[in-house]
């Protein structure tokens, strides 16, 4: 087994304990938490392919921003004794059955494809990367500059306080006195 | 180096763990979660097709370099997707605070003020 294989099975397996864990459990924070371990195997899967730089970014957006973003949103929205969601079956079973389904009907597209192994390395350095997203797809690294910014200033327009309902906007004693 | 075949599977798998998650799961927080997971899924394939199979004739990406040859195309739609998915969660995870400051919950079977 090489090097390449063994990374691939071990980061395929973390991946998937790491996407069962971030949906299965019911307790949100253990959701976030196997929501970042699905994520580091998927940039090991990443480094599998050759894609050392784009692993080391996906470890840093999602398990460096996004998880921590996510701690934070729970932490604002979570009242601390809120009980773990009720299951109910019919809706798992349901959920189950779709998924299943959805599994099946891709995994035969998998199976029937056809492709045409490529014939030699892939250019899989940083400097090819760097190279084509500053040079052939320069338009789309721009506009994701654009729509982050915009994105940036609209969640903090949203979560601002300004948009309270009014009760909450009249003043307590506290403030008064 | 390894058949697309091994990442394929995997990616299935990760993108309907996230459907069965999106469905069942009633916080919003949840729901985020199940759909970065189908997002990462996808730009797994993306990452996977491109690198391991040869590319395909008329792309002219694929005259610069050489038929037959894996290229990092994916990897560019790959940094695309991050990027993306990192806008769309910056607006999510803020909704999801204004909404559970407007309605007192995250839940979405009791956000139903809509319904007629």
């Amino acid at each position: 087994m090489t090097w390449a294989a063994a990374v691939f099975w071990l980061s395929g397996a973390i991946a998937l304990a790491g996407a069962v864990l971030a949906v299965g459990l019911r307790n949100i924070f253990h959701n976030i938490l196997g929501f970042a371990l699905a994520l580091v195997g998927v940039a090991g899967l990443f480094l599998s392919l050759g894609s050392d730089f784009l692993a080391v970014v996906l470890i840093l957006v999602y398990v460096g921003a996004l998880a921590i973003a996510m701690v934070y949103a729970v932490m604002l929205s979570y009242p601390l004794d809120t009980k773990p969601e009720p299951r109910s079956v019919p809706k798992v079973l349901g959920a189950a059955a779709l998924a299943m389904l959805v599994a099946a009907a891709l995994y035969v597209v998998v199976l029937s494809a056809r492709f045409q192994p490529a014939a030699g390395p892939p250019e899989t350095s940083a400097r090819w990367v760097g190279y084509r997203l500053l040079r052939d797809y320069v338009l789309a690294f721009e506009l994701i500059s654009v729509l982050l910014v915009v994105a940036m200033i609209g969640a903090v327009m949203v979560a601002r306080k300004a948009r309270m309902p009014k009760e909450a906007l009249k003043p307590t004693p506290r403030m008064v006195g | 180096m390894t058949a697309p075949g091994g990442y394929l599977t995997i990616s299935v798998a990760l993108f309907c763990i996230g459907l069965y998650g999106l469905v069942q799961r009633r916080s919003l927080i949840a729901m985020l979660i199940a759909l970065e997971l189908m997002l990462a899924a996808a730009s797994l394939n993306v990452v996977a097709l491109t690198a391991l199979t040869a590319g395909a004739q008329h792309l002219a990406v694929t005259r610069q370099i050489g038929v037959g040859h894996g290229s990092s195309v994916g990897q560019v739609v790959a940094l695309i997707l991050i990027g993306v998915a990192a806008a769309e969660a910056a607006i999510a995870l803020s909704l999801f605070v204004a909404i559970q400051r407007y309605a007192s919950t995250i839940n979405v079977e009791d956000l139903s003020e809509l319904k007629g």
